[in-house]
């Protein structure tokens, strides 16, 4: 493919939309408990646990009705899928808030130990389901681009710009949940104690504000947005869960929420970065021209250098990472 | 809170009690046994052959139920001395009870299988006998009822507080073992399990499977080749929970072990393929090469962090990312093009297969056998070189407390040499090899961790880098107010944790510790992570490090039982690991003061008389 022809630059700007929506969710997810004052690194996990729960599922339910009629599409099936990846988030993330809010635990070890069960829950699951360890059974259900739902629109979505701008609807929900999250954050009451509660919350207490409260909320909000980035990848992205399904996204967007100051603007310029770097790495990969492991490297490395040219001029919410004791 | 909790726990150990299966008669390959149970035999496939007779069952649940009934009302009634002194007497009739049972169990198995013999049966019918669940839970309630005696009273409650660091990993390990025998209850069916089982065969099948997973887990204890494949499995994770140990005590939290272990594969692969010499320098060189490829992934996240702020636990995770592709790129082609020039890498072994050549044999270090003197499976003799040569190093450095520290170190290392040369000059103990023992990979890299847990507790108690690196840790302000240079420390403290995880690439690429002597792109990068569960498990000690390794080298060699035996993944150990390490983090779910220092010495002075209140360790 020539660089700079008109059909790389549409695949380029599709491509980077769509390698940014996982992390948009996970990072505005982050956002909400970092911006509480607790580090979730266990988002990597909750990914994971999301992609499973909505592969899973949307393959059971739809088995009966594939029985019954192979052509069969039900249109609620994919939404239950997204769902039940929203649930087990909560879950999952419920599990890292009790342990580190309730229970004071170091907010990392938690995290860490959360991210190691999802490497390992998963195989068994999958063993017990489908008989092997790594992949789950290809579901028919999938969260398709719009011109699948806006089917009079089909040829704008043939154009250049039409290719663009047929995606997914979840990924039209993750840009639509920067603004939201932006007037969540700093527009409404519930905000304004959510951030209180990460800057000072002695102070806050002090104000009648239920800092545990406002941490849990914050904690399972992140897991419902990880949740949300896991589905994406398993029943939308793809069409199955495979191990390790979240490849470092967590932890990527946990740098793009440095990188983008804790800000959901912020946020949605530095998942952009991360989006675009990705996209152009898969777009040059099959090209030769380096190879393929170095490329591979490359969002890691610009991590990285992002973090560190980056961090002396971020700053985090006061009180992150520290336990509160009444 | 005991006094409720107490009959609680005597009432749910008498229901359980009654639903376990307390024998295993005999047990097939693949898990099916036929169990025998206080209120009958549960046979689920239908197995036939003769049985043991044990109508005592019965009448051994019922004394039980007495037995828990009265401490429960022990525990109700009375306090302080007299509570103490009733649960001793019960609890030691436990201990009795539980030891009569057993050898009644063994003696009956074996008239059976007498009689049998003797009636002209060629093998013994019931081959594959044990002890199950019931016997087991007996014998935890009788050393529960002796503890609760022992820890009825102040000193005995101060106890529990001053070894917290048994107790929390302890309870967090019993809390991750039972919460993975509820996964096994519900994923897996009972073993051969036919049509129609009862309600109390069904509980009793059940709980029987989930015994049987935990028997396979720990099996490996029960032999010498068991043990040593253990120990096998165990020389990485001694290295990689060292080095995340090593990190948590400056404060640092290390997830790069993955990625140092892989850099120090590279580097020793290099090492081995292309250092020339005699084996007395290549082998050091190689393994020193091993620690450095380690600590230069270490000490980048190390100086990022003194230099820019910017946090560890990123970036020693997209560490370990990188040194993945670097090793994809090492070892995946054997040619790529870089801008189109192509270039060529000699060291990958020609083909597809993702592997380096073999590595010198100078670089090589020799197997475990080898080094006690054995040439292989068969009759050899024991040669006392190396046996001596610690025996001395460890008397020298034990008992010479009173000379002064570095020469203290030079005498335990002479008399460490002095032991290895008299032991091989002494004849050697003659003893049997069997081919089992021979085929287990245990090689001198087990050594070389030792050592290294005698580094770490040497450099972390015993020197001022040491102390300095635990100040920082506990209280880095304060430290850096009392002169130490904490941007320097953060380097050096991550490149020796890097080196310590660099260093378990020995036992893979230099020991053959899997099957070959060469760098395959197979090495199991993760240990590095099991290592975070093994430093928690060990609560950062070398002797807790050392044996919480061992733990999890059975668990994982016994989970190969697991997934031939009973078709659960052998994942399951990692579920248990990360389960124990979200546990220990949450301090067991116990009280405060066994989790917090301060918490714990006011716990301590509130339970000792003022005038005998002891030091906190």
């Amino acid at each position: 493919m020539e660089i700079f022809s008109t059909a790389f630059l549409v695949a380029l700007v599709a491509g980077a939309l769509r390698q940014t929506t996982p992390l948009l969710f996970t990072a505005l997810g982050g956002m909400f408990n970092e911006r509480s004052g607790v580090v979730n690194i266990a988002l990597e996990g909750i990914i994971n646990f999301g992609a499973l729960a909505a592969a899973v599922t949307v393959q059971l339910v739809e088995a009966p009705y594939l029985a019954h009629d192979p052509n069969a599409r039900i249109w609620w099936i994919p939404w239950l899928g997204v769902l039940a990846a929203i649930v087990v988030g909560v879950l999952v993330a419920w599990i890292h808030a009790v342990v580190s809010i309730r229970y004071r635990a170091d907010q990392i070890v938690s995290g860490t130990a959360v991210n190691m069960l999802s490497f390992g829950l998963p195989s068994i699951l999958l063993l017990f389901l489908y008989g092997n360890t790594s992949d789950s059974k290809d579901v028919v259900h999938r969260i398709l681009p719009m011109d699948a739902y806006l089917p009079f629109l089909r040829d704008f979505f043939s154009t250049p710009l039409g290719r663009i701008l047929d995606q997914s609807p979840l990924v039209y929900l993750a840009f639509l949940l920067v603004p939201l999250t932006y007037y969540l954050l700093f527009k409404t009451p519930w905000g304004l104690r959510l951030r209180s509660v990460g800057e000072n919350p002695e102070a806050a207490d002090s104000l009648g504000i239920n800092v545990f409260w406002m941490r849990y909320q914050g904690v399972l909000l992140s897991g419902v947005l990880a949740g949300l980035a896991g589905a994406y990848l398993s029943i939308s992205e793809l069409n199955h869960f495979t191990r390790l399904m979240a490849a470092g996204r967590g932890f990527i967007a946990l740098a793009a929420l440095i990188f983008g100051q804790w800000h959901p603007l912020g946020i949605l310029g530095a998942t952009l970065l991360f989006g675009f770097a990705e996209a152009f790495r898969i777009l040059i990969e099959g090209t030769g021209i380096l190879p393929s492991p170095l490329i591979q490297a490359f969002p890691f490395v610009l991590t990285m250098l992002v973090l560190a040219g980056f961090i002396g001029r971020a700053r985090p919410p006061a009180a992150i990472g520290k336990p509160y004791e009444k | 809170m005991s006094r409720l909790l107490a009959p609680l726990v005597s009432l749910v150990f008498a229901l359980l009690l009654s639903v376990s299966p307390w024998f295993v008669a005999k047990r097939s390959f693949g898990g099916r046994g036929v169990l025998l149970a206080p209120f009958g035999v549960v046979n689920p496939s239908g197995a036939r052959g003769p049985l043991p007779q044990l109508d005592w069952l019965g009448v051994a649940f019922w004394g039980w139920v007495a037995l828990a009934a009265a401490a429960a009302l022990v525990f109700l009634l009375f306090e302080g001395e007299r509570r103490a002194r009733w649960l001793y007497v019960l609890g030691a009739v436990g201990l009795l009870a539980f030891g009569l049972e057993a050898l009644l169990f063994y003696r009956q198995v074996d008239a059976v299988n007498a009689a049998a013999l003797a009636e002209g049966a060629r093998r013994p019918p019931l081959k594959r006998h044990s002890l199950s669940l019931g016997l087991y839970l007996q014998l935890f309630y009788a050393l529960y009822l002796l503890i609760s005696a022992r820890t009825s009273q102040p000193p005995g409650r101060g106890l529990l507080i001053r070894y917290r660091g048994v107790v929390v990993p302890a309870v967090s390990l019993i809390l991750a073992m039972v919460a993975g025998g509820v996964l096994v209850w519900i994923l897996r069916p009972i073993p051969g399990v036919r049509e129609g089982l009862s309600t109390y065969g069904y509980l009793v099948g059940k709980l029987d499977l989930v015994t049987y997973t935990f028997q396979l887990l720990f099996g490996p204890v029960l032999s010498l080749p068991g043990l040593f494949q253990s120990a096998v499995i165990a020389t990485p994770l001694i290295f990689t929970g060292l080095s995340v140990a090593f990190g948590f005590k400056a404060g640092l939290f290390n997830i790069g072990a993955p990625g140092q272990l892989v850099m120090g594969a590279v580097f020793a692969m290099f090492a081995g393929l292309y250092l020339p010499g005699p084996k007395l320098l290549v082998l050091p060189a190689a393994i020193a090469a091993a620690a450095l490829g380690g600590a230069v992934w270490g000490a980048i996240p190390g100086w990022l962090k003194a230099r820019f702020g910017a946090h560890e636990v990123i970036n020693t995770i997209m560490m370990n990312y990188i040194a993945v592709s670097v090793m994809l790129l090492l070892l995946s082609k054997n040619e790529w093009s870089f801008f189109g020039r192509v270039v060529h890498f000699p060291f990958k072994a020609p083909g597809y297969e993702p592997k380096s050549l073999l590595i010198h044999e100078s670089a090589r270090i020799p197997m475990f056998l080898q080094m006690l003197g054995f040439k292989g499976a068969g009759p050899g003799e024991l040669s006392l070189a190396l046996p001596l040569a610690l025996l001395g190093l460890l008397l020298v450095y034990y008992l010479g407390r009173r000379i002064e520290l570095g020469r203290r170190v030079l005498a335990a290392l002479g008399a460490g040499v002095l032991g290895y040369l008299v032991g091989g000059l002494l004849p050697g103990i003659p003893a049997h090899v069997s081919a089992d023992l021979a085929s287990v990979r245990l090689n001198g890299a087990f050594v070389l961790a030792l050592f290294a847990v005698a580094f770490y507790n040497f450099y972390m108690w015993r020197t001022k880098f040491g102390y300095e690196l635990r100040a920082v840790g506990l209280a880095p302000k304060a430290a850096e107010y009392a002169g130490v240079r904490i941007t320097s420390k953060l380097v050096l403290t991550m490149a020796i944790a890097g080196a310590l995880a660099g260093l378990a690439a020995t036992h893979y690429v230099l020991g053959g510790g899997i099957d070959e002597y060469r760098f395959k792109q197979s090495i199991p990068y993760t240990v590095g992570f099991d290592g975070i569960a093994v430093a928690l498990m060990g609560q950062n000690t070398p002797i807790g490090v050392t044996l919480a390794a061992f733990l999890f080298g059975v668990l994982l060699t016994g989970g190969l039982q697991l997934n031939i035996q009973l078709g659960i993944s052998r994942e399951l150990v990692t579920v248990l690991e990360s389960l124990i390490v979200l546990f220990i983090a949450a301090g067991g779910f116990l009280p405060r003061y066994f989790v917090e220092p301060l918490l714990a010495t006011e716990a301590l002075k509130r339970l000792a008389p003022p005038a005998a209140s002891e030091e906190v360790r």
